[in-house]
């Protein structure tokens, strides 16, 4: 990064440093500096590529794009109706796109000067590529979860902390109301101290048989789609439903601990706190090519003595009151905390507890509010210039994921498991610590 | 087909005699009574005496009632010669000799198992229906008892005016276990999906001394009834032990992939043992069907670890990767267990050094060796890696074996 010492990185960064300084000694900055017009002078705009430009990432592009002092420069992707997709959008956005086109994170990342990146690729690709962009000096918004293995997300961390680079992780309910208010209401006291979380994810998909051989799309590079990932011939599987297979991820369960695990985490106050102990029972599938469990359901137990239940939404069927109770709509999905005092139960679709008074607590009794985002994106930009750590920063995301993860190991391996969140090891499996991480195919590696 | 106008009962002297030095057990005895039924009896009791015999807890002999509309009255079998009898038969009435010897042998503590069509039948004979519990067609209907349902986690009972019996499409159905500690019941998941039946729904019948063992939800979408349906249920009548499974259906194709369905076959050894004894002292298979997929065991009975190995080592990606996932399976129930756990890493090893197993079946057990394997497999690993087949799988098992933790 050192090299790049003149780059407008650097600048934002100095600028920044300005601008909070100019908290404590007012300053008047000139209009100038800042573009006319509406536009944005060249020296504050960001510079950003897209790095898998599929439906999430392309949803989050949208959200950049909302800031004028984001330029999208460059699209990567292995698919080129992703990058054309990308380039529509970017018109629409902006009226037109100069955005360079790659197929080669690595000739992207030789070629251009980037401020940031928003990185969406799926989960087995997410650490090569975050330690190669974090490596360049790059802020990067990168999509949940963190890593496909644990010493992966601690590779990722590393890689961040080393560069000095910002991240944000893309679980943005971290960003929204409900989810904000339900965390300020658990960690400002209200239910007392909590004695045990239930998480609900979604339940698995159902299985699809074992689809034939066929030619990859046009314009689709499969070898590096696959990439880290064993070789194997496509078989119409790739967007989206990459999801339902263990090469390339954990399913619903890794897919979604990065949002309501992360959530509880929050609510906890344990974005530093990693479970002792892990045991649960997935369900597989018997045949087909999905692979991971459609069924999950572990319990975390930490040092304070907190249990963290983590299951597909079908295990809490007991909780719901749908259709009988118009008040109490709330089903499998989403985090509850139970404290000494009563529970609260947030959601996407709803924020309800034990009791109205929980609900209605007055704002002045919240002591202590979170951190406060109100667009996750934003929150990644504003960073971005002031050189402050995000909402979501990739060591705590790495913590949210890890829940999941040693999850996905406790039930491949059936096994109870003793976590040493220290050292990021397993003290009483060696078989289970060996699924902490994964070989990659040749010739990808983490960067040295 | 011509049918003898007196009872045909096959003896299968030999299963019994051979059987019977093998596993020193007292087996119990069977007998099917089939021979008219508005499904296809001639493929359904032989998947029946099938899956009983190859049990070996069983000895089974058929009793194939004459035609329909034939004369019945030497149809007159001897029920005291067995401990249960199992019902697979739909039709015309029983001498009423026979019928009386049958309640007489129900009463007296004797095992009764109901299968599929068998409800359909004798709607007028009053205590048959109480034997049986519940019932459908035959022009049932309020008169003839409750429906009987699950709502909110309990038997619900109802008595509302209608008729008894209907079902949805064929379908493959998720079963509920609702009496998981009960013996037919015990260490069965507590959902499994059974394959591709028929799912009897709005039965009713007497309904007395009536537990229901497991349900399945008949879906309005697909022609049901939008409840969960009993499927599984015992009755006690008198000394008598009735075990009822509303399953067990096969067209004029033949097709009895609903008897080879790993819940059916279970069930079936485990409930005709307690409608014998009251106890089941068989053990419990050890790959049990899950809430996705129906277990299709080819040959009505559970899988040894060899026949899963011998199948699985003819795998190719696009078909059936069944006994790969169920080695997985095994293997994770024995991950703690060190000596169970070798036993199937040597099995895997003896696969990997078998020229006739495909590169396929290998690559899927390389991803398991990875973490379980011990330095027992890096040999015959290595010896995969000159493979340009299974080179990159091996690699990747042995790079994880090695990697230092």
């Amino acid at each position: 990064m050192s090299e790049k010492s003149n780059s407008r990185r650097s600048f934002l960064k100095k600028s920044a440093a300005a601008l909070v300084g100019a908290t404590v000694f007012p300053s008047i900055i000139p209009a100038s500096a800042m573009g006319k017009n509406g536009f944005v002078a060249p020296s504050n705009r960001i510079e950003m590529a897209l790095v898998g430009s599929g439906g999430m990432g392309r949803g989050n592009m949208k959200n950049a794009l909302r800031n004028k002092a984001v330029e999208l420069v460059a699209l990567c992707d292995v698919d080129k109706k992703q990058i054309e997709r990308s380039q529509k959008l970017i018109i629409e956005s902006r009226g037109k796109s100069e955005a360079r086109e790659y197929e080669d994170f690595r000739q992207l990342l030789d070629n251009e000067k980037l401020d940031a990146a928003i990185l969406a690729l799926p989960d087995h690709w997410h650490s090569i590529i975050a330690c190669n962009v974090a490596n360049k000096g790059i802020h990067i918004y990168g999509e949940k979860p963190l890593a496909r293995t644990i010493s992966e997300g601690r590779a990722i961390v590393d890689s961040v902390n080393a560069n000095n680079i910002i991240w944000q992780t893309g679980s943005w309910q971290r960003s929204i109301k409900n989810f904000r208010t339900a965390v300020n209401l658990v960690r400002n006291g209200v239910i007392g101290e909590v004695t045990h979380v239930e998480v609900g994810l979604p339940d698995g998909r159902k299985p699809i048989g074992t689809p034939a051989i066929q030619s990859p799309p046009e314009g689709v590079n499969w070898d590096m789609w696959l990439g880290p990932a064993p070789k194997v011939p496509f078989r119409g599987v790739m967007h989206f439903n990459w999801r339902w297979i263990m090469d390339y991820s954990g399913g619903q369960l890794t897919d979604w601990a990065g949002h309501h695990v992360d959530i509880a985490h929050w609510g906890l106050g344990y974005d530093n706190k990693s479970p002792i102990e892990v045991e649960g029972k997935g369900v597989y599938p018997i045949e087909g090519i999905y692979n991971v469990p459609v069924e999950y359901d572990f319990t975390c137990k930490y040092d304070t003595g907190v249990n963290m239940r983590v299951a597909n939404a079908s295990a809490y069927s007991n909780r719901r009151g749908k259709g009988t109770d118009a008040k109490n709509k709330r089903g499998g999905m989403g985090t509850v905390w139970y404290g000494e005092k009563g529970w609260i139960h947030v959601d996407r679709s709803g924020l309800w507890a034990s009791s109205q008074d929980i609900l209605d607590t007055p704002e002045s009794l919240i002591k202590e509010p979170v951190y406060f985002s109100g667009n996750h994106m934003e929150n990644f930009i504003d960073c971005v210039k002031s050189s402050k750590e995000t909402i979501t920063p990739a060591h705590v995301a790495h913590n949210s994921i890890s829940v999941g993860l040693l999850g996905e190991i406790a039930m491949l391996t059936n096994q109870k498991l003793l976590w040493d969140g220290n050292t990021e090891r397993f003290t009483n499996s060696e078989q289970a610590n060996r699924l902490l991480s994964r070989p990659f195919r040749s010739p990808w590696q983490l960067p040295q | 087909m011509i049918q003898s106008i007196k009872t045909i009962i096959q003896l299968a002297f030999l299963v019994l005699v051979v059987s019977l030095a093998s596993c020193g057990k007292k087996q119990q005895n069977v007998l099917i009574i089939t021979g008219q039924n508005n499904h296809n009896w001639k493929a359904s009791h032989v998947a029946l005496q099938k899956t009983l015999e190859t049990s070996e807890l069983f000895t089974v002999d058929v009793a194939i009632t004459p035609n329909k509309g034939e004369d019945m009255s030497g149809f007159k079998p001897d029920f005291t010669l067995y401990d249960v009898v199992l019902l697979d038969y739909n039709g015309d009435n029983w001498p009423q000799e026979t019928q009386s010897n049958f309640e007489k042998f129900v009463s007296n503590g004797g095992g009764v198992v109901v299968i599929h069509a068998a409800d359909n039948s004798f709607p007028e004979w009053e205590e048959y229906n109480k034997i049986i519990g519940l019932g459908g067609w035959g022009k049932r209907n309020e008169k003839d008892g409750p429906y009987v349902r699950w709502q909110n986690g309990e038997v619900v009972r109802d008595n509302s005016p209608g008729k008894g019996g209907m079902h949805g499409k064929k379908d493959q159905f998720v079963v509920d276990n609702r009496m998981p500690e009960h013996p037919i019941m015990k260490g069965i998941p507590a959902k499994c999906m059974h394959a591709y039946d028929e799912l009897y729904a709005k039965l009713r019948g007497p309904a007395e001394n009536m537990e229901v063992l497991a349900t399945a939800f008949s879906p309005k979408k697909t022609g049901g009834t939008g409840y969960h349906e009993p499927v599984l249920f015992t009755i006690n009548y008198g000394k008598g032990r009735v075990f009822h499974n509303v399953f067990g259906h096969v067209g004029k194709d033949s097709n009895t992939v609903a008897f080879k369905s790993a819940f059916f076959v279970y069930t079936l050894l485990r409930g005709t043992e307690w409608a014998a004894t009251g106890e089941v002292t068989q053990a419990l298979p050890e790959d049990m069907p899950n809430s996705v997929t129906p277990l299709i065991l080819p040959n009505y009975k559970a899988f040894t670890i060899n026949d899963l190995f011998r199948n699985a080592s003819k795998y190719k990606v696009g078909e059936s990767v069944k006994y790969l996932n169920l080695i997985s399976e095994r293997i994770k129930k024995y991950s703690d267990n060190p000596r169970e756990l070798a036993k199937i890493e040597d099995k895997i090893i003896q696969l990997l050094n078998d020229e006739q197993a495909t590169a396929d079946a290998k690559n899927y057990l390389c991803r398991e060796l990875s973490w379980m394997g011990s330095e027992n497999c890096i040999s015959a690993l290595k010896d995969l890696e000159n493979d340009v087949l299974t080179n990159e799988m091996a690699q990747f098992a042995i790079s994880r074996l090695s990697a230092k933790n």
